[in-house]
């Protein structure tokens, strides 16, 4: 579980510091999740991948949910950025519950990396509510959103400045993604973001009624689709999902780790495609986050290429000739 | 019989329309030839930019689309196990999911539509959940050009019912998890009249450039084509997707329903009456109307027409009343246009054997049933050339199947003086007509015939009024099989053809660039296997790959050498990749 400094917001600075950490926190989750998704063998779990790739979906959503409330207050998001881009292994940003993110290929390790840091807010539905909640130094995510919220709703309405660097649905993630000119887009972006991550504190489903992540993941981890059932909580664990373990690419761990110097020069290369790739995107990305909308194709585009080389990267084989690596998602800066 | 009958199941939403338009035009491609019309140094580039100019000066609103059509915020509203609609059912709530490639047969016009896909999903896994694994592709039928004739914004005048079926079987789970209605449709299914599941969902309301203020010529679309041309200079993936209204009915799928457009009892729409094209079905005890597609809104804030009441009638019999409020906006996307009028044992007696029609308070005719009426079976075909294939219709006297020795007029209205054939209706209240694909080995051809019963039979398409099929045959292209399979000859006259028409393939795979196109070799051999011509993912989505064009193709595939996969010559003139390019020139992973 991410544990957050617990902390009031008493001033726009506050808020503005808050929504940054909450668009690194949510853009933070991408790369494990994307690491894992590209790592599972073509045609193969083929319901784990509808799951993950759901994640990441609304995972980009949030992302982007979140900078258009950080715009519509005057702020400025900073993507592309050595500062704040997210280093594997590391934390995610402003963790300090002591989660260490992994890069994991698709695996048992990967899937409950994923459940620890979707963790609910007040525990999973089936088992008793982390004691640890209850300390003070800490919030979990969804808590850290509340008290963003509570501090946005008490703001005039003349904080918020409309169509200030608005990302709309109008191209991508059509009815997900919506700008946000007041408090009420706000607290209509922090409801879905916290809903969709932990669903509902009686029920695994979010405001759509489609499967929280963290039960998503849970599905994955014990390869059983949670089933609505006629018991008092609602569901049971039931049929298998159909997981494969073995249907990865032989990945390694954390490639930023790794020392590529020894390898073909096929791999090196490769990684320096994915790394391109990405840094491209985090760069399109910041120019459409910050006032040039019309970049975001731009950044779809790099998306697409972070795919394809981490596609060729992952049939490159390293040195030993038996393992292969993952995009490592390094920022170059130009 | 079918999804007029009870049990059903009632959703409300929105969808996504993302097409390529740029071959919407003759001075962009071919539809005959299938070809992309180039320039004519045969450059991909400069036909691309001139597709980009278009947007702003000939109406070419999406030269960036995906074909994609995703449902979103698209959910179960209400459903009818026969006592009425009910919105307490566990069903109540869940998410209903469908992505598909929308295809038009003929490029062109408007009246081909169709979507391949793999499944459509209503609730979600672990749920209450029926999951419908394709069968057949959907169609699109009964084009409603004045059903919104205010809010002129491209084809947001209109609406169209979309429609396929599900046999029953493993394809077709059905999960009822505490939902009566999906129990329901369960026990339906243990019939043997019953061949599965029909989904029927009428499209509206479209809104194009996300700008409901959008209308044809007026600034506000100005500004937004003009604003979308600049995304597109530039550079990056830029689609335009246009969005609309849905609501829609599952229910059962009948001996002698077909599949794919609505059957039942036919209530045609007069020649510029107010109201579209209705069906309609006799129940124990009620007259079951099928509104979805019919009552005009007054414009895009969906507010539904008041047409006062409207009276229904068998023969010159008043035998029901439809009220303002079974028609209004609530009621419509409540049950998704779907109304049941109780009917007295003697009303019910007259329905049976009188024709159908609704009038209005003066007693004007809007809707009137003729007892034969004609659907298609097979409404979308595609042919190689000279491939035989065989049209057919379903004929129902009534709603149900019509005897044998009914006479159906095929009329071809493509040719420039349109032939017409008849043949009867076998014991099924069935008519086939044979056909082959068009015999000239220069260009292809897009046939449209009429099927009617009527005599003389209709010599022009009214989307209202007549049942129509298409035939489209491709050219064989035998002088492009037979070329020496060079990467050259595969790209000038195979892959060109694609990589100008839609940019989007610049996100998955190059398709200028051998390396790439060679690395998926498999998948690519996989993607256009006419075996899969079907699924979602079949490439190319317009499904214009030529018999020539396929050999020529996997001449060149077959010819990879095994290990380095790309010909020697290949690799030796392609030139390395920029930096800038770098990352894109490794998409040559497997």
């Amino acid at each position: 579980m991410i544990r957050l400094a617990k902390k009031s917001l008493t001033s726009m600075q506050d808020a503005h510091s808050a929504l940054q950490t909450a668009i690194q926190i949510e853009f933070g989750t991408l790369p494990p999740y994307l690491y894992a998704l590209y790592s599972i063998l073509p045609d193969t779990n083929a319901a784990t991948t509808r799951r993950i790739k759901a994640i990441v979906m609304q995972e980009m959503i949030h992302f982007c949910l979140d900078c258009n409330i950080l715009n519509a207050l005057g702020g400025s998001p900073t993507i592309a950025n050595p500062s704040v881009v997210p280093h594997y292994p590391g934390p995610l940003p402003g963790d300090l519950g002591g989660l260490t993110i992994h890069l994991y290929p698709f695996s048992m390790p990967a899937v409950q990396q994923g459940m620890n840091i979707e963790t609910p807010e007040d525990g999973p539905i089936d088992f008793p509510q982390d004691k640890l909640l209850a300390t003070p130094q800490y919030q979990t995510i969804g808590q850290f959103y509340a008290e963003l919220d509570r501090y946005l709703a008490t703001l005039p309405a003349s904080a918020w400045q409309a169509n200030r660097h608005q990302i709309s649905d109008a191209q991508y993630l059509v009815g997900n993604l919506f700008a946000v000119n007041s408090y009420a887009d706000a607290h209509r972006a922090i409801v879905e973001i916290v809903s969709e991550g932990e669903g509902g504190p009686k029920s695994p489903l979010d405001f759509q009624g489609e499967l929280a992540h963290f039960y998503r993941f849970e599905e994955i981890q014990r390869n059983q689709l949670l089933t609505k059932a006629d018991n008092p909580k609602g569901y049971a664990w039931g049929a298998p999902l159909g997981v494969d373990w073995a249907s990865a690419y032989p990945a390694i761990n954390d490639p930023s780790t790794h020392d590529f110097s020894q390898d073909p020069p096929a791999a090196i290369a490769a990684q320096k495609a994915c790394n391109m790739a990405y840094s491209q995107m985090l760069c399109e990305l910041q120019r459409a986050m910050s006032g040039e909308p019309d970049r975001l194709g731009n950044a779809v585009r790099a998306m697409f290429d972070l795919r394809m080389t981490a596609l060729h990267a992952l049939n490159t084989p390293l040195a030993d000739g038996k393992s292969v690596a993952g995009p490592a998602f390094l920022f170059i800066p130009n | 019989m079918s999804v007029l009958e009870t049990p059903r199941i009632y959703f409300c939403g929105q969808t996504t329309f993302d097409p390529v338009t740029t071959n919407n035009y003759p001075r962009n491609y071919d539809e005959m030839g299938a070809q992309t019309v180039m320039t004519p140094d045969g450059a991909v580039q400069p036909f691309r930019d001139a597709a980009i100019a278009d947007v702003t000066s000939n109406g070419n609103w999406n030269p960036h689309g995906t074909y994609r059509s995703r449902f979103f915020n698209t959910k179960i509203l209400g459903v009818d196990v026969g006592n009425g609609t009910s919105t307490t059912d566990a069903f109540v709530g869940a998410p209903v999911n469908f992505l598909g490639m929308l295809v038009d047969l003929e490029p062109y016009g408007s009246m081909s539509s169709q979507l391949f896909f793999d499944e459509m999903s209503f609730g979600i896994d672990g749920g209450c959940q029926v999951a419908a694994n394709c069968s057949m592709r959907m169609i699109a039928r009964q084009i409603n050009f004045a059903r919104n004739p205010t809010y002129s914004c491209i084809a947001g005048v209109a609406s169209v019912v979309w429609q396929t079926s599900f046999p029953k079987g493993a394809s077709l789970p059905l999960y009822a998890r505490g939902s009566q209605a999906i129990a329901a449709l369960s026990h339906a299914l243990d019939d043997d009249e019953v061949l599965g599941l029909t989904v029927r969902w009428n499209a509206y309301r479209t809104v194009y450039y996300d700008d409901i203020n959008c209308r044809n010529g007026n600034p506000v679309m100005k500004q937004e084509s003009g604003a979308l041309q600049q995304k597109l200079l530039g550079g990056g993936f830029q689609p335009n997707p246009a969005r609309s209204r849905v609501v829609g009915v599952l229910g059962l799928w009948r001996k002698a329903d077909a599949p794919q457009v609505i059957g039942d009892r036919g209530l045609i729409q007069r020649a510029a009456q107010r109201i579209a094209t209705a069906s309609a079905r006799l129940a124990s005890n009620a007259l079951v109307v099928d509104l979805g597609n019919s009552i005009p809104e007054t414009g895009p804030d969906l507010a539904k027409k008041d047409l006062g009441t409207l009276g229904v009638f068998a023969g010159d019999t008043q035998i029901a009343a439809l009220q303002p409020g079974d028609y209004d906006r609530a009621a419509y996307e409540q049950s998704a246009g779907i109304v049941t009028l109780p009917l007295s044992p003697a009303s019910q007696q007259l329905a049976q054997t009188g024709d159908l029609s609704i009038r209005d308070a003066k007693g004007i005719v809007l809707l009137q049933e003729s007892a034969l009426h004609v659907c298609e079976i097979t409404p979308n075909v595609y042919l190689n050339q000279g491939d035989p294939a065989t049209l057919q219709v379903q004929v129902l006297s009534r709603g149900v199947p019509a005897s044998a020795g009914v006479a159906v007029h095929w009329v071809n209205t493509s040719t420039s003086s349109p032939t017409s054939e008849t043949t009867l209706t076998d014991s099924n209240g069935i008519a086939a007509l044979s056909v082959t694909g068009a015999s000239s080995n220069l260009v292809g051809q897009i046939d449209c015939y009429i099927a009617s019963t009527t005599t003389p039979p209709p010599s022009e398409v009214s989307t209202q009024q007549t049942a129509y099929l298409w035939v489209r045959t491709l050219p064989a292209d035998d002088n492009v099989g037979g070329l020496p399979p060079t990467w050259e000859n595969v790209y000038q006259n195979v892959l060109y053809n694609w990589h100008a028409m839609a940019p989007c393939m610049d996100n998955w795979l190059r398709l200028d660039d051998p390396q790439q196109v060679a690395a998926y070799a498999a998948v690519i051999r996989q993607l256009t296997d006419p075996a899969n011509f079907e699924k979602q993912r079949f490439m190319p989505v317009t499904r214009d790959l030529t018999a020539g064009q396929r050999t020529l193709l996997y001449a060149w595939l077959d010819s990879l050498k095994a290990g380095s996969q790309v010909p020697e010559a290949v690799l030796q003139a392609t030139a390395p990749p920029t930096p800038a390019e770098m990352s894109r020139a490794f998409r040559a992973g497997g």
